[in-house]
């Protein structure tokens, strides 16, 4: 990802709202962690799983913060059970920031990635998490800014998948 | 140890501390004991560390508490590194470590009952003030006294196996309603709007 778009990225997520960020970094959109913990607006939360990552978001998000979680689309599949429990069953928003590795638009898929890209989306049906595909940076404020309204509307989480420009 | 009679006695201890509980008897215990708005039953295995870190993190002022058991743990080791790194000052876990999967009804033994030790793992982690507490004078002291303590704590209470919570009545809330309360409670004593909730 260009750092202009890594910029326009975060930029787009502290206009929405987002002010708490739990994250394990991955390949794809790691530039936008330098520029979130260098942000005194947002705090950005280390974690080592990807189920906490749902979970302490999720205490963030009841104690009155607008909380995203980064993670890799692989977390998907790690945070199914806290993303039904958490997310869905006791209804939390969050918003997803998942890089789609592995997708048909990732520009940097292969044989190492084309599985787990294959299935995030049937994932993601399957317990009932909208998304959105983003691909280039066309409306990118619009389109999180609308994720966040979403998932605070629905009152669980609601997912963006970034490939294509994203994952250059 | 009995689990209720700890509890029972962080109960009367109660004022405006948040408590989070996971799915396991001591959320129908504490149910029981405990009607404050700012009790947040999760009724999942090895999510309320979780959440209690999220919400101490996002009300740093506020003391945060999470009941939680030897199984949700060992469901989620990996919360005690990322306690171990963050360390919120205002969070104390107390984990009532019966050493059985009591909620399987054939009270299968945990891993805490053979070799595994809970308090030395997340001492390992990082987590500066871990001990095991294994009786009720213990408990009441160093498990009561971190209630003040601007530090965060991790206790491992190690109890009997009480089937009590089968006896008592379950919560009559359902999640969703629980969850409005306790964002509602917040909303009165922090002064200050929760976004998602819905205002008509």
């Amino acid at each position: 990802m260009k750092d202009e778009l890594a910029k326009r990225l975060v930029q787009s997520l502290k206009d929405a709202g987002i002010n708490f960020v739990t994250y394990l970094p991955e390949t794809r959109l790691s530039q936008i962690v330098p520029l979130i913990r260098d942000d005194p607006d947002m705090e950005l939360i280390a974690v080592a799983n990807e189920s906490e990552a749902i979970t302490i978001a999720a205490g963030a998000t009841l104690g009155g913060k607008q909380a995203a979680v980064y993670m890799e689309n692989t977390g998907i599949y790690t945070a199914c059970y806290p993303l039904v429990t958490v997310g869905k069953q006791l209804g939390v928003p969050l918003l997803l920031v998942i890089a789609y590795l592995g997708g048909v638009p990732d520009w940097r898929n292969s044989f190492l990635y084309a599985t787990i890209g294959k299935h995030s989306v049937p994932v993601l049906d399957g317990v009932g998490i909208d998304h959105t595909l983003l691909e280039d940076g066309d409306k990118l404020e619009i389109k999180v800014k609308d994720a966040v309204r979403a998932a605070n509307s629905l009152r669980g989480p609601y997912a963006l998948l970034f490939a294509g420009e994203f994952s250059e | 140890m009995i689990r209720y009679e700890c509890l029972q006695l962080l109960a009367e201890k109660m004022t405006d501390q948040l408590v989070v509980t996971s799915q396991s008897g001591q959320r129908i215990e504490w149910s029981h004991l405990s009607r404050h708005e700012g009790n947040l039953l999760v009724g999942m295995m090895g999510c309320a560390i979780g959440v209690a870190t999220g919400l101490a993190l996002a009300l740093p002022h506020r003391k945060v508490i999470a009941l939680d058991s030897d199984g949700s743990v060992l469901l989620s080791l990996f919360n005690l590194a990322t306690l171990g790194n963050l360390r919120p000052k205002n969070l104390v876990v107390y984990v009532f470590d019966n050493g059985v999967y009591s909620g399987s009804r054939i009270s299968y033994p945990t891993a805490t009952s053979g070799n595994t030790d809970l308090a030395a793992m997340a001492q390992g982690a990082g987590i500066k003030n871990a001990q095991t507490i294994r009786d009720f004078e213990e408990f009441k002291k160093s498990g009561v006294a971190a209630l003040s303590k601007n530090e965060l704590s991790f206790f491992v209470c190690k109890v009997e196996e009480s089937l009590l919570h089968r006896e008592i009545p379950r919560p009559n809330t359902d999640l969703a309603e629980n969850k409005y309360t306790f964002v509602r409670y917040l909303e009165r004593t922090e002064e200050k709007v929760i976004p998602f909730i819905g205002r008509g």
